[in-house]
């Protein structure tokens, strides 16, 4: 037999929980009456005939013969795939797996696989076939197939899907469905109102476009999906704004999967005859995916760090936390300090995988009274020893749409009483980038200008010295920077000006 | 923690250190391996069914300079995304006199050639419900190799490259390519620098007939 040894993490769960394998008089582990009832609720949603996961996971003969890999992968918490620290913060939407369950699988592996009995067995859930949601009002579908290679390195797509809606429509919920599950891994939608998007994909000779490219500030981020993501709808009578004339992009991340193959995703939408319950939007720190945070990590650097702090300027709840970087984020961070002092987790993940592109919902609504600081910390691991890293050897990395560039953000769903609170929180947001914009040109560093100067508008001098010139006028004391006070006109100057305009929308409509 | 599980008991010792290696031994003593690289010589004929259901002696000599045996299941995402690779050390090397067998534990006849063709893997698939090759060459993981002698000794068993880091992850790029390394040392008569490297992929699972 070659089946019978286990990992350290397996291993280690048994020495945790003795009891499993030795307690006098305790019952064997069986699937029937211990592992059934686990591989139902927190593997089979997906693990099943016509979903993503690579094999079904939903009857006695299937899951013993993966005993062993079971065991393995939910003992190092590989699967079922969730990224969040356990026990840091409780999450409604956490797949996790508890200690004495994973200790389960272990002690289940060891002894066998046995079945149990019979009478014990429980009900595979009722999984609805097709649509998970129920008939949807509308189903968008990419126009073409694409092609996706049988190797090399993961893909990043835009596709446009055109709504033709000729009123302005509230959604309640979305789902996302991959044309072939093995080769799409995670999406992200966006709403553009612009037209761009349509001119982008005719441009590129294949379906769809490439990457983000620096017109992105014309596309509003909706929200995204990935691989384990099961579809809901929008909590707390919550709705999405969709402008008659929008078009959805939806970017799609594909993985290769060893033989060609032709995706044609499609997503359906449920509208909904009510308006939203509350205003709400996204507070995202530092907004537009860092691109004003300077980021700018040295070839080898094993642990680079960002920071970012932003004051909510308004009450408001959360309700749901995300993370975004790409191949080198490690640790994702944020915490809630209240203007009583105390302090709590957001989210904490201390091994990023930009693969899980997860929300994670509250268990509760979190209310962030008026002068909350919340604190992001984001590190990158820009060494050879990163098996992620795109680039060997490693090079410097600055901010930037592709996939060998990094961005970084820690997104918070937020709902307010009143629009004029949401309307005031995204005005703090512009005075942060503008704030941030100030701090990038005084460092006069340049892969950050180089990047803006597209972006600067009018004709004339566009150099790093004509930008910092107005700037470097208002330093009254001559000290090179910009106190907070002698800040006030070169913030209210920048957001008179078309250039905040331009990154694209705050938050949500 | 994943990466040393695929070291079989008695090599588990040679190939890492510190904690790895108490923990490997507890683990080799709760059941040791029953097979050594190195083994197979005299142990006895090997007979298979091909997907066509043709019997194969798949060690047999047959003229060929070496054997290479790549441990596969149609579902595995690790083995499947390896399987350009795994078509082209083929195509190479069969020109150049090496059997090569694709070896399946669970899969159906009609799977094994379905996954050959959609895969475009241009070997010969092997059903081996007994295990009887895994048994014999201590490979316990989808993707793994194995480099016989056209005797039946084993040159080298593990991994294609070292892409993969752990179920998921992998590098973009491999930095060692431990399989076309073992197979030129092996044509060109030299020994194999590295003759047993980790595996990392999916368990081959339960024997699903006793011997």
């Amino acid at each position: 037999m070659i089946s019978h040894r286990l990992s350290a993490a397996a291993l280690a769960s048994i020495v945790l929980f003795p009891s499993l394998l030795r307690a006098e008089g305790a019952a064997p582990v069986t699937y029937n009456k211990d592992i059934a009832p686990i591989v139902y609720q927190n593997c089979a949603g997906c693990h099943r005939a016509g979903q993503i996961g690579p094999f079904a996971l939903t009857d006695y003969a299937s899951v013993k013969r993966r005993a062993k890999q079971m065991a393995e992968v939910t003992g190092d918490r590989t699967m079922p795939p969730w990224h969040a620290d356990p026990g840091v913060v409780a999450y409604s939407n956490d797949r996790s797996l508890r200690p004495e369950q994973i200790a389960l699988f272990a002690a289940w592996a060891e002894a066998g696989a046995p079945e149990g009995d019979p009478a014990t067995a429980p009900a595979l859930p009722a999984f609805p076939d097709g649509w998970q949601l129920g008939k949807p009002d509308q189903v968008a579908t990419m126009a073409e197939a694409y092609t996706v290679p049988a190797e090399g390195k993961d893909i990043y797509r835009k596709f446009v899907m055109p709504m033709n809606l000729d009123r302005d429509t509230w959604v309640k919920a979305v789902e996302f469905r991959p044309g072939d599950p093995k080769v799409v891994h995670h999406i992200l939608y966006y709403l553009d109102t612009s037209g761009k998007a349509r001119e982008m994909d005719a441009k590129d000779p294949e379906p769809g476009f490439r990457g983000m490219s620096q017109s992105n500030g014309d596309f509003r981020y909706l929200g995204g999906w990935d691989v384990g993501t099961q579809p809901s709808e929008l909590p707390f009578g919550l709705r999405w704004f969709i402008p008659k004339g929008s078009d959805l992009v939806v970017q799609i991340h594909y993985h290769p999967n060893g033989k060609e193959t032709k995706d044609q995703s499609s997503v359906a939408f449920h509208y909904s005859d009510q308006p939203t319950a509350r205003p709400w939007s996204i507070i995202p720190v530092p907004p537009h995916f860092g691109m004003l945070q300077g980021i700018d990590i040295p070839a080898g650097a094993k642990e680079h760090i960002e920071k970012a702090s932003f004051v909510v300027p308004q009450d408001c709840e959360a309700f749901s936390v995300n993370a975004h970087a790409h191949y080198l984020g490690k640790r994702m961070e944020m915490t809630a300090t209240f203007p009583d002092g105390t302090t709590k987790w957001m989210l904490k993940t201390s091994q990023w995988d930009f693969k899980w592109q997860e929300d994670y919902a509250f268990v509760e609504p979190i209310k962030l009274p008026k002068g909350t600081r919340l604190d992001v910390l984001m590190s990158y691991d820009n060494s050879a020893d990163n098996p992620a890293n795109p680039t060997t050897p490693p090079k410097r990395v600055v901010w930037g749409p592709s996939t060998t560039d990094e961005m970084g953000v820690i997104t918070l769903a937020v709902m307010f009483d009143t629009k004029e609170q949401k309307e005031a929180t995204h005005q703090a947001l512009r005075v942060f980038l503008a704030n941030q914009l100030i701090d990038r040109l005084l460092e006069g560093e340049d892969s950050t200008f180089g990047m803006l100067r597209g972006q600067l508008g009018g004709a004339g001098d566009k150099s790093m010295e004509a930008a910092r010139r107005p700037l470097l006028a208002l330093d009254f004391n001559g000290d090179a920077k910009l106190s907070e006070a002698e800040r006030l006109p070169a913030i209210a100057f920048i957001l008179k000006g078309p250039f905040i305009r331009n990154l694209g929308a705050i938050g949500f409509d | 923690m994943i990466a040393w599980k695929c070291f079989g008991g008695g090599v588990a010792g040679r190939w890492s250190g510190g904690v790895a290696v108490a923990l490997a031994a507890v683990v080799s003593l709760a059941e040791a391996g029953p097979l050594e690289a190195g083994a197979g010589k005299g142990a006895g004929v090997v007979r298979l069914r091909d997907a066509a259901g043709r019997m194969v002696e798949p060690l047999g000599e047959r003229g060929q300079r070496a054997t290479l045996l790549f441990f596969l299941t149609t579902e595995c995402p690790m083995g499947n995304a390896y399987a350009p690779e795994i078509g082209r050390i083929a195509r190479e090397y069969a020109a150049r006199g090496v059997r090569c067998f694709a070896v399946y534990a669970q899969e159906k006849p009609e799977e094994i050639a379905q996954h050959l063709q959609a895969y475009g893997l241009p070997m010969v698939g092997l059903q081996d419900p007994e295990m009887q090759l895994a048994l014999r060459t201590g490979a316990r993981v989808a993707p793994e190799a194995c480099l016989l002698s056209p005797g039946g000794e084993v040159r080298y068993r593990g991994r294609i490259d070292d892409r993969a880091v752990k179920l998921g992850k992998v590098r973009l790029e491999p930095r060692v390519r431990d399989l076309r390394d073992a197979l030129e040392a092996v044509l060109g008569g030299r020994p194999v620098a590295q003759p047993i490297t980790p595996a990392i992929g999916c368990y081959l699972g339960f024997p699903t007939k006793s011997r």
